[in-house]
């Protein structure tokens, strides 16, 4: 009996350790996790509710930022909306098919592998601030090279104010963005091909199937978890767009490209409305997890 | 048939690479020419008088080379924190048996989602509140947060791979949790160092909205925040905010060229263990 | 002789005429309701910091901060340079290091620094709603001890737009209003020889530029301000000073015909194409330099312009600057204006030095607007002093306009607080995006301003 007793407290003490080591293991992730993460997010929760401007206390208002948000005119949440979702289509249907045929082409070795691999990367490393000035710069109405290039080729009926006219704002948007991440999604999805076993392509070759086919049919569906991971990444992220319609057209003209970001930074700082700033928080995040799981679900949808 | 299709495949990746290549080279030249040329007849050419004064204005009057210190400091620091709390974490999470890893695990993996904006009104409030804003910590302490889901999930890919045999064999020679960590696993991780390394650095580099929020003195800005300003500042002369833009980038370009295989398998194993 | 005249006249003018500004109106309901407690805050944060200031004010040398919005390519960029040397010697206990923003970005930037009470010691504001929000935050600090030994230097009119619950909160520069400038020799291209007077001859005289593909107008569709230049010009023309007045001050709806009429007046100047149509898509840096490069007819915009059309040797024979013609003579007239002081140097509550730091503002103040207004940067809002004859002609015409005028009504985003400003910028912006029409203006804006 004592010996029990003396065994069931080491035991505890020794769970009582090891609990404490997890415990100190995990403080400093779970601390910055939860203190800029988690606890931000359920404050905005409860903000969302209320009208504040920052400094006084705030009065709870209940929806009314929710309700506000979709009928006030001046607040173009749903054209922002709408601008992300656009941005996400072509993410999804221009940037990452793209990126799919540049990782194919890249998996099969060709001369020069490394040098493409390298070069379509390189736009990943240069800051978003960098690429929309430069692009301003391509862009500019009398002196970018874009006009000048169509003005060169007589195209003249094709020129445009590209960041000033509601027609092509968005669009000088969606551009930049694509090639930018391109290189990302590229090198994510060569990764994968790369992951696939030459037998498997060798298996396939015998069988007959062409080069294409074997992409189709093998390759593909073995790299289909990073697509997916790709696809979250790109809606996600047209969702969070901020830099480029910040320098590109700062949500004009007329607030026809406005984002939820450019949005939210508004009512911070010209609007002093920290509630629905918060408001517009939530219902980003809300719109992230159910975008995420939605593309989750098609994915598992399609394995079927 | 298959000398066509080769063709083809070819013409693509010379396409995409002069997409690619074409408005890094125009920013260099833009960088190195007057007004005058660039508005003139010498729109893509190489630049005819090299003016290297706009490297001398950008650095000068557009205090470049503070930004560019200050977002090495901020991204280095940033990574190193969330590197180091990733690892702990995902050592606990990974390597120590007990009931609630997984939802832990799931839990700091919601960060892969939540959007960098979500938190920016209360951290925004709190910080102000407490004189907290304009410091280096400012930015490090959300972007370490902010990196950390990624580097926890790329270190649970390395970690996974290391036998569990030598913790057993560390917990015989006596070697605590912490010791098993510090002495064993630390050393053994070290490949997965620039993988995580390169996510973090994409996260932090350019990140421009919290940067732009909340730095609004001149001497912690970062590079994106200090390009918005200088080009605020020199709207109708181009050739600053060239030089400025390739002070931004060029260093990075180059260290990754030179690099670009390793930083390439590094990201590679991130996409392959993630 | 004939300058000295015209200085007296100016400030005989501007003493007499009802400087409609924000300042009791605005400010009346936020005290009502919770500015009170607001108030009493900034009364002990300025406490604490004058029992501060004082125990380390004596001579000891200090450093003072400033931001503002005189960078490279604005037209007060020389006056504050002027202004600043002249303080280093006038009082080398004080170090100032200053710092410049470019002008839409500065506003989201002070605002972040206030709520953050990272600002500077001193700063520059836009008066009325835009400094009346942070004073109502508690974050200013009162001027009233400092302004006793400027009083005669200073005329108290001035300070309207920045008075508070009878207390005065910012130093102002210059006073501007919005102006009509003009390229005579493209209006000579066209056959008049002068702004026309009247609105019919006026939109004549566009009709005839146009003919010969001359754009009447530049107006800079990417930062809103610019477009408001014209929208509330013709509004105030259209429906009168006090009616602009009283919506801009909320004693008033948005809800008025005379105010959708006007948008409809607005709009077809756009539709029928007497608006560069690039506009949309530059910046307020870009369609100045196309007007001094003689690619419009007019400009509206305020009349700190001065400063640049006067130092361009080329372009200012060229330029004549006017008042906007009246649309309808039943309500409105001519010598009815937008503008008036907005300008404004303000001492932050948390600054350690804040007593000092508000002697000194006043100071620099004083030299900004001397330099300022011998340069054409707008109409001195101190008493001008010195020798005034090298002001440029275009000041000059200013000078008379305002002397001659009967009412100014501030320019609506500063007249308004932050959440409102931007409700009614944003409505601006769709009216000259042509997405609205005058009736969605005046319903949009009395349904969402509130």
């Amino acid at each position: 009996m004592e010996r029990d007793k003396s065994a069931l407290q080491q035991k505890r003490n020794k769970d009582l350790k090891k609990g404490l080591a997890i415990f100190l293991f995990l403080l400093p992730g779970l601390l910055l996790f939860v203190s800029i993460l988690i606890a931000p997010i359920v404050v905005s929760l409860y903000t969302s509710l209320l009208d504040w401007n920052g400094n006084t206390k705030g009065t709870f208002i209940g929806l009314a930022n929710y309700t506000e948000l979709f009928t006030n005119g001046s607040i173009k949440f749903m054209i922002s909306l709408k601008n992300s979702l656009i941005l996400a289509l072509f993410s999804v249907f221009i940037q990452l098919p793209l990126a799919l045929l540049l990782a194919l082409i890249l998996g099969r070795k060709p001369k020069g592998e490394r040098f493409y691999l390298t070069v379509f990367f390189m736009p990943v490393l240069i800051s978003t601030v960098v690429i929309g000035q430069l692009w301003l710069k391509i862009y500019n109405p009398d002196y970018g090279i874009l006009n000048r290039f169509l003005g060169a080729i007589h195209l003249e009926n094709l020129q445009h104010i590209w960041v000033g006219d509601p027609k092509t704002a968005l669009g000088s948007i969606v551009v930049p963005t694509i090639w930018q991440y391109v290189g990302y999604h590229m090198l994510l999805m060569y990764a994968g091909v790369k992951g696939v076993s030459p037998d498997l392509r060798e298996a396939a070759m015998i069988d007959g199937a062409t080069k294409w086919q074997t992409d189709r049919f093998i390759v593909i569906p073995i790299i289909k978890p990073i697509i997916r991971v790709s696809v979250i990444f790109a809606v996600t992220g047209s969702l969070k767009t901020y830099d480029l319609v910040r320098i590109l057209t700062d949500g004009g003209p007329y607030q026809t490209t406005e984002v939820p970001s450019t949005l939210l930074e508004n009512m911070l700082f010209l609007r002093n409305r920290y509630g629905m700033g918060s408001t517009i928080s939530v219902m980003l995040i809300a719109l992230c997890f159910a975008f995420a799981l939605l593309i989750s679900a098609a994915f598992k949808e399609k394995d079927k | 048939m298959v000398g066509k299709k080769k063709t083809f495949v070819y013409i693509l990746l010379v396409i995409w690479t002069i997409i690619n290549l074409f408005p890094i080279y125009f920013m260099f030249t833009f960088s190195l020419k007057g007004n005058d040329e660039i508005f003139g007849e010498n729109v893509v050419g190489l630049p005819r008088h090299w003016l290297w004064s706009n490297y001398t204005s950008a650095l000068g009057t557009g205090n470049m080379a503070l930004y560019f210190f200050n977002s090495l400091l901020v991204t280095a620091v940033s990574i190193a924190i969330s590197i180091m709390a990733a690892m702990m974490a995902t050592y606990a999470l990974t390597r120590i048996k007990w009931k609630l890893s997984k939802l832990t695990t799931a839990f700091f993996m919601l960060g892969l989602t939540i959007p960098l904006q979500a938190s920016i009104v209360p951290v925004y409030v709190v910080l102000s509140r407490l004189h907290m804003l304009n410091k280096y910590s400012t930015l490090i302490v959300p972007y370490s947060a902010f990196t950390l889901s990624m580097s926890i999930l790329i270190c649970t890919g390395f970690m996974v791979d290391i036998p569990y045999d030598l913790d057993e064999a560390a917990i015989i020679d006596g070697c605590g949790l912490f010791g098993t960590f510090f002495k064993i696993i630390m050393p053994l991780m070290k490949p997965a160092l620039s993988t995580i390394g390169i996510y973090a650095y994409l996260q932090c580099w350019n990140e421009f909205m919290f940067a732009n929020v909340f730095i609004s003195d001149a001497k912690h800005r970062t590079l994106p925040v200090g390009i918005k300003a200088l080009s605020g500042a020199y709207t109708t002369d181009w050739g600053p905010i060239g030089a400025a833009l390739v002070i931004a980038t060029f260093p990075t370009l180059i260290t990754y060229v030179a690099l670009s295989r390793k930083i390439q398998d590094s990201f590679i194993a991130g996409a392959v263990k993630g | 002789m004939e300058k000295k005249r015209l200085v007296s006249m100016l400030l005989a003018g501007v003493m007499t005429l009802s400087l409609v500004g924000c300042g009791d109106t605005a400010s009346a309901p936020a005290a009502g309701d919770n500015g009170g407690a607001a108030t009493t805050e900034a009364g002990a944060d300025a406490g604490a910091d004058t029992a501060a200031a004082d125990a380390g004010a004596s001579d000891g040398p200090i450093s003072l901060s400033m931001w503002c919005i005189a960078t490279e390519s604005d037209s007060n960029r020389k006056s504050y340079e002027k202004a600043i040397e002249d303080m280093k010697t006038n009082h080398p206990d004080v170090t100032l290091t200053w710092e410049a923003f470019e002008n839409e970005s500065y506003k989201t930037k002070i605002k972040a620094a206030v709520s953050a009470n990272e600002m500077p010691d001193i700063f520059f504001t836009w008066s009325c709603a835009f400094l009346g929000d942070f004073v109502n935050a508690g974050k200013v600090y009162c001027l009233d001890e400092a302004y006793e030994n400027y009083k005669n230097e200073l005329p108290e009119a001035m300070l309207k737009n920045t008075t508070y619950d009878g207390k005065h909160y910012g130093v102002p520069l210059t006073m501007n209003i919005v102006g009509l400038f003009a390229n005579m020799d493209l209006l000579k291209e066209a056959g008049y020889d002068e702004i026309p007077g009247t609105y019919e001859e006026f939109i004549k005289c566009c009709d005839a530029l146009k003919a010969k593909k001359i754009v009447p107008f530049g107006c800079a569709g990417k930062e809103t301000w610019c477009v408001t230049e014209y929208l509330e010009s013709i509004i105030e023309k259209s429906a009168g000073a006090s009616t602009l007045d009283a919506i801009f001050a909320g004693t008033d709806t948005w809800n008025n015909q005379d105010v959708a009429d006007s948008v409809d007046t607005f709009q077809k100047l756009i539709k029928d194409g007497y608006f560069d149509p690039s506009g949309i898509g530059l910046s307020n840096d870009e369609v100045k330099a196309n007007f001094i490069a003689g690619k419009y007819a007019f400009y509206m915009n305020g009349t700190w312009n001065c400063a640049d059309f006067a130092n361009d040797a080329n372009f200012l024979p060229k330029v004549k600057v006017g008042e906007f013609p009246v649309i309808n003579a039943d309500k409105s007239k001519l010598g009815q204006l937008i503008g008036g002081p907005s300008d404004t140097l303000a001492v932050s509550a948390s600054s350690p030095n804040a007593a000092r730091a508000a002697d000194y503002t006043f100071e620099l103040g004083k030299l900004i607007c001397h330099y300022g207004y011998l340069d054409g940067c707008g109409l001195p809002a101190w008493t001008p002093y010195g020798d005034v004859s090298s002001v440029n002609p275009l000041t000059q015409a200013v000078a008379d306009i305002v002397a001659k005028s009967d009412s100014m009504v501030l320019f609506g985003d500063t007249a308004m607080a932050a959440d409102k400003a931007q409700t009614y910028l944003s409505y601006v912006d769709q009216v000259y995006g042509c997405q609205i029409d005058g009736k969605g203006f005046i319903e949009g804006l009395a349904k969402d301003i509130k």
